[in-house]
């Protein structure tokens, strides 16, 4: 069930009801309905995929237990690897398997060498690559000393399938996480507030500028070669307005969800596209998985690499890069999209101000240098989501092309004026927000004015502007494919 | 648990006048987007307003089963329970998803599908699943359901309302229209829609399967194909084509114990009768109905 779907909405309520007026008395209540309405929620989508989340969790839980126990050394690697080879293994499977074999056969088509195809006809498991990446951050926090195992099997399982964030993160450390299901949640008034207002946010994302921009980036992406240069960067512009209003606004519900039933989630965007440079995006974009891959494949690189001086920190960025892209799924262009990105790290390791970090400004208005920074970290991003949009390389390469010719000074061709005029209206209501509200949690944290009036005149406005323009069709959020 | 109490209650209260919003539109005539076919809504609507509970006599098509029933003259014959629940652009395949939904809920001894070639040509219309799967008791009593159901926005409602085709229903759902010779399209007075088209085997597939159930229904079909202007089958080639799809669902009715009636008669229906090369005007519907009804008469009880 989408977040965004009345089916959620009376589900969730039943859970609400549940969670806090029938199992509050402890804990082990608690976890055990927050256990069954994470598999319920799971099911909902593809029951035929709850018993492998069910496998996975179980064996992880008896491994985590395995390594904190085992006595030497090559004991623990040896459950650590067990753990590792499950959870990478499940997850290339499922997303990889295809892919590698159409590869293969394609690079030896490229010397003429025929090969049968021997495809399967895989689905991939919602969530898979999120919650294994949860269980592999447990067992290596195991292994190396930063946490203990739990013991009941319950709060592991509910770590691994918490219900908000199993299908599309965000991707929290079992430290973060386990803690806060070993003690009793208390219900805070405070933190339900504002977990509804981070929903209202959320959902204002994702159903009015996200599926808005839907409509108009497929009619550009479909059509983009009767389109003029202008259309195209028009397409790549509200495409990465979309990917980011769609994944922010699923991650916003999915913490102000976890924050009704009294438990914190890690933030999972800060204000992104007000970054000054790459490694700033990247510190603000998908906070948890790129936190992830920093801590569990960017640190043991730099380490690897530590005698290569600058060229070891490039090889490790790129490599970790290029996993992230990589994650994204089975294609080339995800590949290269994770590359590039890496690649535009470059030129900040050359200059030795990778870890330099720059506030914005505190004033109203940014200086020039910093608009620049952001225009250009925007325009670089940018380009590389038409490789995240484009369904092959020779797609995203033809894109380019015509990307970069003369028509880019004619008007776009805009078939929905009306419609497109109140996106953009309401993307810079987005960045506006945002941009004031950027050191706070969400743009809808508006404790600060006092008058409950006003505040509540800003709710409403906000419902009024989702049930007005809400894009009529229903889709997934972008990231369920991952 | 007081804190609780109150966020529960501060929510409904704020949810309040957003649900009111709704009811409001529902009431001033906007109502929500059901299905891509705005008849379609607009019928569904209609039926929940009119508390019909069983229907003895159900007649469906697309637009062909809409404009050229005359529902005066059937009812004024039959004298039994009769709705109309045709709607433009269905195909078969739709049929058969709405039939075994609209059987559940008006229970009805015959099913009569007005149908023409237009009915095999296109693929199925999925957003009739947001109908159907909708439970009953909440499609017959809170159909203000459907604005969350969904996400329709007020901006394309009301957009809706005043764009739509404008079509003047009877009390059971016929439409009968009339277009002045001067209004009449004149590219669609000649028009040769493509057919067979990829789609047409799996229409075919589509009325086997709605055959084998209705019959496991104990449910007579009769299938009705509606006349077609003298035009379109006058070449050799069309003639057979249009032969060969008269044989077709006729053997697939017959198979089912199902009725196939054919009136296709460039003879009997001119081209005066004609609005087009597929649909009767309402002159050419009283014509159509008349003939109907002595055949009919005789397989209804």
């Amino acid at each position: 069930m989408l977040f965004t779907s009345i089916t959620f909405v009376i589900f969730f309520c039943l859970f609400f009801l549940l969670y806090w007026f029938v199992f509050n008395r402890n804990f082990k209540l608690q976890n055990l309905l927050l256990l069954a309405g994470g598999y319920v929620f799971y099911a909902w989508w593809d029951w035929r995929f709850l018993p492998l989340l069910i496998a996975s969790s179980s064996l992880n839980y008896f491994l985590g237990i395995g390594i904190y126990k085992a006595r030497q050394t090559k004991q623990r690697s040896l459950l650590l690897w067990i753990g590792l080879l499950q959870g990478l293994g499940t997850l290339l499977f499922f997303k990889y398997f295809n892919f590698f074999v159409k590869s293969t056969i394609s690079a030896f088509a490229t010397f003429n060498i025929r090969l049968d195809t021997y495809t399967l006809n895989i689905i991939l498991p919602l969530g898979i690559s999120f919650y294994t990446f949860r269980t592999i951050s447990y067992l290596l926090d195991i292994k190396h000393g930063k946490i203990k195992p739990t013991t009941d099997w319950v709060v592991f399982f509910c770590y691994v399938s918490v219900f908000p964030c199993v299908i599309s993160g965000p991707i929290d450390r079992p430290k973060t996480l386990i803690p806060q299901l070993t003690r009793r949640r208390v219900f805070d008034y405070a933190q339900a507030t504002d977990g509804m207002r981070q929903i209202l946010w959320g959902v204002f994302k994702k159903m009015v500028i996200a599926d808005n921009c839907a409509v108009f980036t497929d009619n550009i992406f479909e059509h983009y070669k009767t389109l003029p240069a202008s259309s195209l960067l028009f397409g790549a512009f509200l495409y990465t307005i979309q990917v980011y209003a769609d994944f922010s606004g699923y991650s916003d519900i999915a913490i102000g969800l976890s924050n009704i039933i009294g438990i914190k989630v890690t933030r999972n965007f800060n204000t992104p596209f007000f970054a000054q440079n790459i490694a700033d995006f990247w510190r603000r974009w998908h906070i948890s998985l790129t936190g992830w891959l920093t801590d569990y494949v960017f640190a043991p690189l730099t380490i690897y690499f530590r005698d290569l001086g600058k060229t070891g920190l490039i090889l490790a960025i790129v490599i970790n890069f290029t996993a992230i892209g990589i994650w994204h799924g089975p294609n080339w262009t995800f590949f290269l999209f994770g590359f590039l990105n890496g690649c535009y790290y470059i030129p900040l390791i050359l200059r030795g101000t990778l870890y330099k970090k720059k506030k914005i400004t505190d004033q109203l208005q940014p200086a020039l240098p910093a608009l620049l920074g952001v225009a250009g970290t925007f325009t670089l991003v940018m380009f590389t989501f038409i490789l995240f949009r484009a369904d092959s390389l020779a797609q995203a390469f033809d894109y380019y092309q015509r990307l970069f010719s003369r028509s880019m000074f004619t008007a776009p061709v805009i078939i929905e004026k009306v419609n497109t005029a109140a996106t953009l209206v309401c993307i810079v209501i987005m960045l506006a927000a945002e941009w004031l509200q950027r050191d706070k949690q969400h743009a809808l944290q508006i404790d600060f004015i006092k008058k409950s009036p006003v505040r509540v005149i800003i709710y409403y406005g906000l419902i009024l502007i989702i049930i007005t323009f809400t894009a009529t069709r229903n889709s997934d959020f972008i990231y369920f494919k991952f | 648990m007081k804190s609780t109490v109150k966020f529960l209650f501060k929510t409904l209260l704020f949810a309040l006048p957003v649900l009111l919003v709704f009811e409001v539109l529902f009431r001033l005539g906007y109502f929500p987007i059901i299905t891509n076919s705005t008849i379609f809504d607009l019928k569904m609507i209609r039926l929940q307003k009119q508390h019909i509970e069983r229907v003895k006599v159900m007649s469906i098509g697309s637009s062909v089963g809409l404009y050229e029933f005359n529902s005066d003259i059937i009812l004024q014959n039959l004298h039994t329970s009769y709705y109309n629940f045709a709607s433009w652009g269905l195909q078969i395949g739709d049929i058969r998803t709405l039939v075994k939904s609209f059987a559940k809920d008006y229970r009805p001894r015959y099913v009569i599908i007005g149908s023409s070639i237009g009915d095999f040509i296109a693929p199925l219309n999925e957003t009739y699943l947001n109908y159907v799967n909708t439970g009953t008791y909440i499609r017959k009593n809170f159909p203000e359901v459907f604005y969350f159901k969904n996400y329709n926005s007020i901006h394309q409602i009301i957009r809706r309302k005043h764009t739509a085709f404008p079509v003047q229903l009877d009390s059971w759902g016929g439409a009968l229209l009339t277009v002045k010779a001067k209004d009449i399209n004149r590219e669609k007075w000649n028009e040769h829609n493509i057919f067979p088209t990829k789609y047409t085997a799996y229409q075919y597939h589509e009325l086997d399967s709605l055959g084998i159930w209705l019959q496991a229904q104990h449910i007579k079909l009769i299938f009705v194909q509606v006349p077609i202007k003298a035009s379109y089958a006058n070449t050799p080639v069309s003639k057979q084509i249009l032969q060969h799809h008269f044989d077709q669902c006729q053997a697939i009715i017959e198979k089912h114990a199902g009725v196939y009636l054919n009136y296709h008669n460039p003879a009997v229906f001119t081209d005066s009768l004609f609005f087009d090369q597929y649909h009767l005007q309402a002159a050419g519907g009283r014509v159509f109905t008349r003939q109907l009804v002595v055949d009919i008469k005789k397989i209804i009880k």
